[in-house]
Formats: C-alpha cells, structure tokens, sequence
C-alpha cells in the first residue's frame, strides 16, 4: 500500500480531496440546481461516496506511526507566522471522517427517495453537502482555528437545513432557535482559541497540547470550560440542549444525518480531541462528566412524555449524547468514542426507519396516530425493532457494547454516582423506546380515530391532522417507500447490529488497537464493580424498563383499549414533563425577557431620545434657521433697499466710531 | 470759483443724497425711484468734485466720469426691468412685484 509512506512529510493530497469532494458537489448543486433537475441527488450523493471510498483507502495513511507522529498531515496556508493551516488524519479523525461520509452516503441516498417532488430539491443536496463539507473541515482540521471555521460553518449548515421548509413559521424559528444557541458556543470555543493561542503561542493541535503542561491549572480549567460550552452547545447538553428537538422541524434524513449521527456529536469529538487538556483538569472532568450525566438523565426522562415520533428519537438523542459527553468527560475516551460510532449506525438507522413511517404515512409524525403499523410496514418495522434493540443494549447488539463501556469507564474513573445515572438512565431509555415501537407498531391503526380521542390538545393538530405544512406539492398522499429508501435502512442495519462486536475483548479489541496511541492512559485502580457484574445490572435494569413499556403497552389489553388508554395518559401528563422541565421558560427568564428589556430600552429610550433626538434637534436648528432667514425675504423692492440703507449706515457707523478710536 | 468752505460741499451733497435715499424708500413708482437713484449718483459726483479740487487732484474727474458712465448702464438696465415689469404686470407698483417672497 502506497498510503503507508504518503502523509508523514507532510503532504497528503488524498485528505484534500475528501475535504473538498463534497465542497465541489454543494457548488454544483447550488449553481446549477434549477438544470441540473432530478441529477442533483445522484450527484451530491457520489460526491459524498467517493469522499468516503478515499476515506477507506486513507486507512493505512491515518492509523500509521511512522515519523513519530500519529497519522497523515497536510499543510494548507500559513496564515500567520507561526500559524500554519492543515489537515490532519489520525485514527479519531479518521473514525469520525468514516462516519461523516459512510452514513452520510446512505443518508443522502435515502434523501432521494424522501426528498423527490420537493420544489427545493437540488437546494437540499447543495445543503446536505455544504453540511458535509463543514463537518469534514471541523474533523480533519490540525488546529483550533481550523476547528473554529468548521464549528461555525456546520452551525450554519444546521440552519439552512433545519430551515429548509422555510414557509413554515415554526421551521424558522427553530432554524432561528439552534443558530443561536450554537453561536452561544462558538464564542466560548472563540475565547478558548484566544487563550490557547496567548498562552502556548499556537494554534496546532500538538503543539498546545505539548505544552498544555505549562499553563497551569486556573488556565487549563477555564480554556476547558471555555471549550465545553461550545461543546454543549453544539450537542444539546444541559442547559443548551433546547433547540434539539425543534430542529426536528427539518426534513427526517436532516434529524439523521445532523442532528443524530453527525454534527450533534461535535461536542464529543472536540473533548476526544483535546483529551490532552482534559486529563490534566480534574475539575473540568467532574464538570462535564456530571452534566454528560445528567443530560442522560433528563433527555430519557423528557423522552417517556414525548407523543411526536421524531421528538421522542431527539430526546433519545440528547440522552445517548449525554452518555457520550459523559464517557469523555470522565476520562474514558475510548467509551466515549464507541459509543458515537454505535450510536451514529442505530441513531441514522431510528430516523430513517422512522422516515419511512412518516413518509408513507403522508407526514404524520404523532405515534398516537400510527398503531398496527407492523403489518402495514413491516420493512419499516424491522428497521425500528433492531435500532431499538441496539439503542436498548440487547446483548449482541451495537450498543450494549459500548453503552458498558461508558458506564463501567464511570465507575473506573472514580465516579460512582454517574455510573449509577447511567444505569438508571439505561433502564429509562428501554421504556421509552420500547413505548414508542409498541404504540406505533402494535394494535390496531388509529390514523382515522378522532385525535380528541387521542387526548391531542395541540391546538396545530387538533381536528385538522395532516394540515401542519405544506412543503409537498403534491399534497400528503401516501407514499410506498422507494428501494433508495430501503436499501440504506437494510444496509444501516448490518452495523447497528454487528458493530459493537468491534468493541469486544476489552484492552485486545480492535477498537482499543485502534486507538492505541491516541488518548492519554491512566493507570487506575480496579473498579469496585467487575465489568462482567455491570453488564449484568444494566442488562437486568434494561429488562426492567422493557418489561414496564410491555406491560403498559403492549399486553392484549392495553392494545385493544389503546386509545382509551392514549387519552388517559396524554391528559394526565404531569405539567413537568409537558414543559420539558421548563427549561424554555427558563431561558426565556434569564436571558431572553432581558435581552428584550435591554432591547425596550434601547428601542422607547435611547434610540428615539439620544440618538434619533440628537439628528431630529439638528434638524429643528437648521429649520428654524431657515425659518428666520426667510423672514427677510419679503419680496419688496423697498424693504431690501431698506436694508441696504441700513447696512450701509452700520458701516459708517462702525468706519465713524473704529476711525474715531484710531 | 470763489472761496465756499468745503463743508457746504459735504452738506449739499449729503442732502442731495438722502433725498435720492427717501425717494428710494418712499416712493412706488420704478421710474421715479430710477430718478431718485441718480440723486445718489450726483451726489457722489459732487463730493468727487469738491474733494478734487480742495486737494487740486485731477484723479476726482476720473471718478466723476466713471460714475456717470455706470449711472448712464444702471438706467438703461433699470428702465429695461421696468419695461418687462409693466408687459408682464400691467402695472408698474413696486410693491405688487414681490413673487420672491420667501
């Protein structure tokens, strides 16, 4: 293999290319959308599968050790002297490119079945791809800056695409919703650079992280800290996580690609990648392995009150993210990162699946609605059934591997309490995705039930389903799933499965080879608990939250009485849960109501008074100047010959009494 | 000429000339105001002569002839303005012509 040798003097022309492959096809699908008519998915779709096929062959190249350092490097630019620009591709990048282009393929694939009629089409590709493109810039960048520029350009890519829909108001505001909160962590990660660059005098990923010993502790925690709130930012933790679930409001192969397998998990990424810093700030460790925890926690818990089969899968998202923040947050790198790659197949696997239920359904989104949909869909059913099982962490399945690997990484980091949160969370996350496929997928189909049966309050959905949007031309009929949009969901579940297996063997598995070399070992006592007994209470607590859901959904009785039982539990929703623990309203209190005073201020106060005032007075002067001038202008001859007399007269005056003087 | 003290000079033209001034000022009709113009003008002329010949400076004549030259161009333009004035207004009150007013 020629890619052995390439990349350690720095040249990697290959990494380029992958970069800049799905730059090219946004460009194209973007100036020539409109000629480039139905080719524009086939194409943008290509540009993101040879970047992946390239990506496969930079293997060798990213997993090599030879010149002493990690990986293959491309230099870019110089920006300035002493900050150079480049690429660089080690096993975590590698990984993460992986992912990005190979699950982004299948994504973009399946938006060709899901997206066809649409008016926008070849907008969406052009999008999908700039997305793609901004990630890889995030990923494969050698330093802070480069990191930078990518974070902003994918919260931006997240914009346009949650906004896709732009005529509906709500896609708007939860376009609107996300860029902001994003923007939020960007500046922290802006601050991180500034103090990264002052205090090691570069922006290189190795350089900082050689010199990461000198800066100190103060310093270390705050460059830290500063890095996690545009981590939580960008992945939905506590308190930023808000605008997750309304980015659902995007087109379904949008919430799989961007807010499931890919940029969600950006956070994850950038603590992995400053893994360095991490371990030498105790503190900064207990602080995101605490709110990691505790997003879990909460995101399963908000997932049980969830109706909205997009909105319960968002929520799952932000627990599962939680666990990954959480694994990374701890120390346990490795955990962490499996848990993304598991998380990337199933996560897509749950949305798409869920997209084919949509889709066929003529965009009802509302599980209250579906019912009995195993024998309608049964492909669909499939799908969801092994994404749930691996998102459960059935043993055999994807996740069970990894999801143990966070937990016990808890425990072994010396965090007892987030590993009995992760537990707990496990048992939670069971129940609500098992809720969510019993009452889509078993009884009998509610499509046609009146929703005020259902107990659906929403005053959108109340009376009037199917009247929410109304991106589709061709009107909400049902839709038989196009073979583009199956083949990716079969193929996604070949990892979903099989993927956690990777993971098996503790410190001999592939995965751990993989990365040896790449995260900062600490030697740590034995945990208190044995892996093997973790396994065994998660598993038994899984069952548990299983057994509830089957028993509350599933059972002969509560099928046939389901919509009784629906209603039941759609009116008593505690009001908690219903406004998701009021973190809205709480942001609303501490930051927009102010930003709104400031802004009342601004508008009733100084605006009108000061600035507007001060142009509004001029203005009056020059008036009133005018005014007093025009009163001379009479018109008359003899008035103005009356003037000249007396100016004449003042002068001789003045010439009279100033020669007098003289 | 015989010996007139020079502030009999300075008292005639002055009084020549605000009578030039309040024809100006008081009267409507342009062309008797034109006339009361060249009171001023002759006024002027008188001092230049008188000056002149108390310091026996010819440079007084000059400025004389200059004067009635530029006198003799004011009231051709004026009693062209005048013309226009009564085509246009039918009448030739000062007063009435004040479309500049501001």
């Amino acid at each position: 293999m020629i890619h052995h040798v390439m990349g350690v003097d720095g040249t990697y022309p290959l990494l380029v290319a992958i970069w800049l492959l799905p730059l090219a096809g946004a460009i194209l699908c973007w100036a020539f959308g409109p000629r480039l008519g139905k080719l524009a998915g086939p194409l943008g779709s290509a540009a993101v599968g040879i970047a992946f096929v390239l990506t496969v062959l930079s293997w060798g190249a990213g997993t090599q050790t030879a010149g002493g350092a990690l990986g293959a490097h491309q230099s870019l630019i110089s920006w300035l002297p002493g900050f150079d620009l480049g690429l660089l591709l080690d096993p975590l990048s590698l990984l993460w490119t992986a992912i990005i282009c190979g699950v982004g393929f299948l994504i973009h694939v399946y938006s060709i079945g899901y997206m066809a009629g649409d008016r926008a089409f070849a907008r969406f590709f052009a999008y999908l791809n700039f997305f793609v493109f901004a990630m890889l810039t995030l990923v494969l960048s050698d330093n802070f800056v480069g990191l930078l520029v990518g974070w902003g350009l994918v919260g931006l890519a997240s914009y346009f695409l949650i906004g896709f829909w732009f005529e509906k108001p709500s896609a708007v505001a939860a376009a609107r919703k996300a860029f902001v909160l994003n923007v939020v962590g960007d500046v922290g990660i802006m601050f991180a650079v500034f103090a990264v660059a002052a205090l090691a005098g570069s922006v290189a990923f190795g350089d900082v992280f050689a010199k990461s010993g000198g800066f100190g502790t103060p310093a270390l925690l705050a460059i830290c800290v500063a890095l996690f709130i545009g981590a939580a930012a960008k992945s939905a933790q506590i308190p930023l996580h808000t605008w997750l679930p309304d980015a659902m409001e995007g087109p379904t192969p949008v919430s799989a690609l961007i807010h499931a397998a890919t940029m969600v998990t950006a956070g994850v990424y950038l603590i992995a990648r400053c893994a360095p810093l991490w371990s030498k700030s105790p503190d900064a460790q207990l602080l995101v392995g605490a709110i990691g925890g505790l997003t879990a926690l909460v995101g399963a818990i908000l997932g049980t009150a969830q109706w909205d089969i997009k909105r319960i899968l968002a929520y799952s998202t932000m627990s599962q993210i939680g666990y990954m923040i959480m694994g990374v947050g701890v120390g346990a790198y490795e955990g962490g990162v499996a848990h993304f790659f598991t998380h990337a197949f199933f996560k897509a696997q749950l949305f798409l699946g869920s997209g084919l239920v949509i889709h066929a359904l003529g965009d009802e989104q509302d599980v209250r609605k579906m019912g009995g949909l195993r024998k309608k869909l049964p492909f669909a059913f499939v799908a969801m059934v092994t994404g749930v099982l691996a998102i459960c962490g059935i043993p055999g399945f994807s996740g069970f591997f990894s999801k143990d690997r966070v937990i016990q990484g808890a425990l072994e980091h010396g965090h007892p309490w987030l590993y009995a949160v992760g537990i707990l969370t496990a048992g939670i996350t069971a129940y609500y995705m098992c809720r969510m496929l019993f009452v889509a997928f078993l009884g009998d189909y509610r499509g046609d039930v009146d929703p005020s049966d259902l107990g659906m309050r929403h005053p959108e959905l109340a009376g009037t389903p199917f009247a929410a949007d109304g991106h589709d031309e061709g009107g909400h009929h049902e839709h038989a799933p196009a073979w583009y949009m199956n083949v990716p969901v079969g193929l996604l579940v070949v990892p979903t499965v099989l993927a956690g297996w990777l993971m098996f063997g503790g410190e001999n598995s592939p995965w751990s080879r993989f990365f040896a070399g790449q995260f900062p070992h600490a030697t740590l006592p034995a945990a208190a608990i044995p892996e093997l007994a973790t396994t065994g209470i998660v598993l038994a607590v899984v069952l548990a939250g299983i057994a509830v859901a089957y028993a509350r959904y599933a059972t002969v009785t509560a099928t046939s009485g389901a919509v009784a039982r629906l209603r039941d539990e759609s009116i008593r929703m505690p009001a908690v849960l219903t406004n998701l623990f009021y973190f809205d309203a709480a942001i609303d209190l501490l930051f927009v109501r102010p930003a709104q005073l400031l802004g009342t201020i601004f508008g009733r106060l100084l605006d009108p008074h000061v600035i507007d005032g001060g142009v509004r007075d001029v203005a009056a002067a020059a008036r009133w100047l005018g005014a007093l001038a025009r009163s001379f202008q009479t018109g008359l001859l003899r008035a103005y010959a009356l003037f000249i007399v007396f100016g004449a007269l003042a002068f001789i005056a003045y010439y009279a009494l100033a020669g007098g003087a003289r | 000429m015989l010996d007139v003290a020079i502030t009999n000079y300075v008292a005639l033209s002055a009084t020549i000339f605000f009578i030039g001034v309040a024809g100006v000022l008081l009267r409507r009709n342009p062309l008797i105001m034109l006339m009361s113009i060249e009171l001023m003008w002759n006024a002027a002329n008188l001092l230049f002569l008188a000056f002149s010949r108390m310091w026996t400076n010819d440079a007084g004549h000059v400025f004389a002839f200059l004067v009635i030259t530029v006198a003799a161009a004011e009231a051709a333009i004026g009693l062209a303005i005048v013309v226009i004035v009564f085509r246009n207004a039918q009448n030739v009150d000062v007063d009435e012509v004040a479309s500049l007013r501001g």
